[in-house]
C-alpha cells in the first residue's frame, strides 16, 4: 500500500486467475472463460469453447438432404425452425424452385412464433442471472403455450423439423389456427407484466445501463448482428433489408437503441416480442388457401390419394424416399434473421444426393470474441450480465 | 378367637378387596397403556428410513448440456412441477448435490470436465442419462460425441427421447425413486457409500 | 448496386489482381489468388462505392472428390450495412502449403473463423494474432473437416444401409 499526495491509500495490483468453468449455471451452456482480474475488475477474459462440438458438419457430408435438416434443429436449438428455414431457402435456390405462397405464410408464423419463444427463454434465463427469479417462471408459462402449438401441428415439442425442401411438412388445422389466434390475443398483457417487474425497476437499471458498452463502428467490425447491432443504433434487419420467404407482405418496425448496452439490448428484444405478434397477426388474417408443398414430384412427396392410381406419382415417391433430392451442382448463401441475428447457411453441392459441404454461419460465433472484448474493465459480476444480454447458444457455437 | 381374630378377618378381607380393585384398574391401566404403545411406535430398518429420506430430497446438480437442458428446464417449472418429488433445488456445485442430470451430447472435449464433476460429488449419488444422446450417441455417430455416458460414468436410469419431454424425465427421476426403495437397507445402497 | 454494377466495377478498378468473376444465382463472385487478397479486401472496405464494412462468413471448403486444382479454397462473403448490397470471394489454397494471409486487421470479426479455419482444415493464417486449436481439445491430432479424415462411424447391431456406411466405418474410436 503506499500514500498518494492527497493522502489517500493507494492499492497495489493485485492480479487473480479466475476460471468460469463449462458446468457453471449462468454461462448459458458449456463455455469456459478464463478472467484475468485485479481484485474485482476484469482485466481481459479468454473464452474457451468446443465443449458441445457434435461433427454436424462433417455428419452432413454423409446424409442425404432431408436426412440433414432433423440435425439442423439441434444446431440453435431455442429456435429450431430458423435454422431449419435457412437451410430450406439455400437448397431452394440452388434447386431453383419457388414456394407456394401458402407454404411462405405458414413458414413465417412458425418461425415468428419460434422467435417469440426462444426471446422468453432469454428473457427468463438473463433475469434468473441477474437475480429476477420471477420472470423466470412467468416466461416458461408462455413459453409452454407456444410448445403446445408447435405440438399441435408437428407432433413435437422443440424439434419439428416442420419446414422441408418444397414447402412444410403438414397443412394446418382450422383449430390450430384458432390456437394460434387465442395466444396472440392473450400474449400481449403477458409482455406488460414482464415490463411491468423490470423496465423501470431500479436495481435492473443500476445492473444493466452504461455496462457492456459496444459502439456503432466496433459493433459493425467485430461482426455482430441482430439485436446486439441494432442496439448499438444500425438499422440492419435482413427481413427488411433481404426480405425472404414473404415478409415484404407485412408491415412491422425494427427497433433500435442509442448506447448498445445491456439495458437497449434488452429493450430492443422486448420490442421484437411485440413486433413479433404483430407479424403472426397480419399473417394469419392474410393466410391465402392452396397447396403447402411445391408441385414439383422431384422435390416433394406426391399426394398419398394419387399413389393408389398414378404410375408416376409411385415411382417419384419410391425414388425420393429412397434416394433423395439431387441437387444440382453450385454453391451459394442465403442469410435469414434468426433471433440471435444472421444465420446462413452456406452448402456445396457437386450433383448429387448427398451435399459436398455444409457450412453455419452462427451469430453466436461471431459475437465471442466481441463479448469477450465487452467484459474488459467492468465488474465481475458485470459478465454474467453481458454473457445473458448477447445470448449465446453454444449449440450453434461449436456446431 | 375374640377381637384379634375377628379384626384379623377384617383386615384380610378389606385387603383382599383393595386388591380386587386395584387388580382391576391395574387391568385397565395396563390394557390402555399397552394400546397406545401398539399405536405410536413403529419398527423398521435403518436402512429403509435413510432410502425413504434420500428419495424424497434427491438435490440435482446443474449438468444441462445441449437441448434436453431446455426440458429440463421446463420440468422445473410450474407446469411439471418437481420440486413436489423433492427435487427443488437444483445446486449449482456438486458438492452440494446428490443426482447429476447429464441432459445434453457429451463430446469428447466435454468427457473429462463429466468425470471430474462426477468425482466431485459427495456419496452416496446417482445418475440419470437424460436423452438419446448421453445415453447412447443419439443421431450423432462420429468422431466427436462420446457413444453413450456410460462409457465415463455409471448409469442409474437412462431415460430415451430427442429430447425427452419434461414428463418423461419426471418419470425418470419417479423410477429412480423406486429403484432407492428397493435398494434400501440392502448391501446394494451400502456399496453406495465407499 | 446490383450484382452486375458490382463485378463490372471490380473488373474496371482492379481487373489484373483477380483471376475471373461471375454472377452465380444472382450473388456477385470473384475468384482470387491468395497473394492478393489482402489487397482486394482492402479495396473493396475503403473504396465510397462498394463500402463493405461488415464481414459476414469465413468458409472453408476441400474439393477432393471432384480432383479439382487447387484443391482447397476459402470463400469470404462480404456485406455492406449503408448500401445493402454483398459479395463473395472464393480463394483457391494449394494442397501442399495451404497459406492465406489474415484479413483480421481490416476486420476483427474475422478472427475466430480464421482460427476454425486452422482447426478444422489445418490452413496456416499467416500474421493471426492467435493460431490455435479453437474447437477440437488441444492435443487432436488431424484436421476433421479434409475429406480424407473418416467420419469414424461406430458399428451399431441394426443399421438399414450398411453397406453405404461401410466405407465411413473406420476402427473404433478410442475413449477416454
Amino acid at each position: 500500500m503506499t500514500v498518494t499526495e492527497q493522502g489517500l491509500l493507494e492499492r497495489e495490483k493485485d492480479s487473480m486467475t479466475l476460471n468460469m468453468g463449462p458446468q457453471h449455471p449462468s454461462t448459458h451452456g458449456v463455455f469456459r472463460v478464463v478472467l484475468e482480474m485485479d481484485g474485482e475488475l476484469v482485466d481481459s477474459a479468454e473464452p474457451h469453447i468446443g465443449f458441445l462440438h457434435t461433427g454436424i458438419e462433417k455428419t452432413s457430408e454423409a446424409k442425404r438432404y432431408v436426412h440433414v435438416i432433423p440435425m439442423t434443429d439441434r444446431l440453435d436449438y431455442l429456435s429450431p425452425l430458423g435454422n431449419n428455414l435457412a437451410f430450406c431457402l439455400t437448397v431452394e435456390k440452388l434447386l431453383q424452385t419457388d414456394v407456394p405462397e401458402r407454404a411462405k405464410f405458414l413458414r413465417v408464423i412458425m418461425c415468428e412464433l419460434a422467435r417469440i419463444a426462444s426471446h422468453l427463454v432469454w428473457l427468463a434465463t438473463h433475469a434468473l442471472d441477474i437475480g429476477a427469479m420471477t420472470v423466470f417462471l412467468y416466461c416458461w408459462r408462455e413459453r409452454e403455450m407456444i410448445l403446445d402449438l408447435n405440438e399441435e401441428i408437428s407432433g413435437v415439442r422443440m424439434m419439428t423439423s416442420y419446414i422441408r425442401l418444397g414447402g412444410v411438412a403438414q397443412d394446418s388445422t382450422p383449430g390450430w389456427l384458432q390456437s394460434v389466434r387465442n395466444f396472440i390475443e392473450y400474449f400481449p398483457a403477458k409482455i406488460d407484466e414482464y415490463e411491468r417487474l423490470l423496465t423501470h425497476n431500479p436495481i435492473w437499471l443500476d445492473r444493466t445501463q452504461n455496462i457492456g458498452v459496444m459502439s456503432r463502428e466496433e459493433a459493425i467490425n467485430w461482426s455482430m448482428s441482430g439485436p446486439v447491432l441494432r442496439a448499438s443504433g444500425v438499422n440492419w434487419d435482413l427481413r427488411k433489408q433481404r426480405p425472404y420467404s414473404g415478409y415484404e407482405n407485412f408491415e412491422f418496425e425494427v427497433p433500435t437503441g442509442k448506447n448498445g448496452d445491456i439495458y437497449d439490448r434488452y429493450l430492443v428484444r422486448v420490442a421484437e416480442l411485440r413486433q413479433s405478434r404483430e407479424i403472426v397477426k397480419q399473417a394469419l388474417k392474410k393466410l391465402p388457401t392452396g397447396p403447402y408443398k411445391v408441385d414439383d414430384n422431384k422435390i416433394s412427396l406426391p399426394n398419398r390419394k394419387t399413389l393408389k392410381s398414378s404410375m408416376e406419382a409411385l415411382i417419384h415417391h419410391f425414388k425420393l424416399v429412397s434416394e433423395g433430392v439431387s441437387v444440382p451442382k453450385g454453391e451459394t448463401y442465403v442469410p435469414v434473421e434468426g433471433p440471435r441475428g444472421e444465420v446462413g447457411f452456406y452448402i456445396i453441392s457437386d450433383g448429387s444426393n448427398v451435399p459436398s459441404r455444409v457450412k453455419l454461419r452462427a451469430p453466436s460465433f461471431m459475437a465471442i470474441p466481441g463479448m469477450c472484448k465487452m467484459m474488459e474493465g467492468c465488474f465481475i459480476a458485470d459478465v454474467v450480465g453481458i454473457i445473458g444480454s448477447i445470448d449465446i447458444v453454444m449449440g450453434e457455437v461449436d456446431r | 378367637m375374640g377381637l384379634i381374630d375377628q379384626a384379623y378377618d377384617l383386615v384380610e378381607t378389606e385387603v383382599n378387596n383393595v386388591k380386587e380393585n386395584v387388580k382391576d384398574v391395574l387391568d385397565q391401566a395396563d390394557y390402555d397403556f399397552s394400546g397406545a404403545i401398539y399405536d405410536s411406535i413403529l419398527t423398521t430398518k435403518v436402512g429403509k428410513v435413510i432410502g425413504w429420506a434420500q428419495k424424497n430430497a434427491l438435490w440435482p446438480a446443474t449438468f444441462g448440456l445441449a437441448c434436453c437442458a431446455i426440458e429440463m428446464m421446463a420440468m422445473a417449472n410450474s407446469r411439471w412441477d418437481a420440486a413436489r418429488f423433492g427435487a427443488e433445488v437444483f445446486r449449482a456445485s456438486p458438492r452440494q448435490a446428490d443426482l447429476m442430470i447429464v441432459s445434453g451430447r457429451v463430446s469428447q472435449k466435454m468427457a473429462p470436465v463429466l468425470k471430474i464433476i462426477f468425482d466431485q460429488m459427495p456419496e452416496p449419488k446417482w445418475v440419470i442419462s437424460m436423452g438419446a444422446c448421453a445415453s447412447c450417441g443419439g443421431i450423432f455417430n462420429n468422431y466427436a460425441i462420446v457413444q453413450g455416458v456410460d462409457r465415463v460414468v455409471p448409469v442409474d436410469v437412462y431415460v430415451p427421447g430427442c429430447p425427452p419431454g419434461p414428463e418423461a424425465l419426471l418419470y425418470g427421476i419417479i423410477k429412480l425413486q423406486e429403484k432407492i426403495m428397493n435398494e434400501a437397507g440392502t448391501k446394494q445402497a451400502a456399496k453406495r457409500v465407499a | 448496386m446490383t450484382s452486375e454494377e458490382i463485378v463490372k466495377k471490380v473488373k474496371i478498378d482492379q481487373g489484373e489482381a483477380i483471376h475471373s468473376s461471375e454472377v452465380n444465382l444472382g450473388d456477385s463472385v470473384l475468384f482470387v489468388g491468395a497473394e492478393r487478397i489482402h489487397d482486394i479486401a482492402e479495396y473493396l472496405k475503403n473504396d465510397p462505392d462498394l463500402n463493405f464494412d461488415y464481414l459476414s462468413n469465413i468458409t472453408g471448403a476441400d474439393y477432393l472428390n471432384e480432383e479439382r486444382e487447387p484443391r482447397f479454397e476459402v470463400v469470404y462473403e462480404l456485406h455492406s450495412i449503408e448500401k445493402n448490397h454483398s459479395i463473395r470471394i472464393r480463394v483457391g489454397l494449394d494442397e501442399e502449403d495451404p497459406t492465406i494471409p489474415t484479413v483480421s486487421d481490416l476486420w476483427k470479426g474475422a478472427h475466430y473463423p480464421e482460427r476454425e479455419l486452422f482447426d478444422m482444415f489445418g490452413f496456416n493464417v499467416e500474421g493471426h494474432s492467435n493460431l490455435s486449436r479453437l474447437i477440437m481439445p488441444e492435443d487432436w491430432e488431424g484436421n476433421p473437416l479434409r475429406k480424407d479424415y473418416p467420419l469414424t462411424i461406430e458399428d451399431v447391431t441394426f443399421s438399414h444401409n450398411r453397406e453405404f456406411k461401410q466405407d465411413l466405418v473406420k476402427s473404433k474410436p478410442p475413449t477416454r
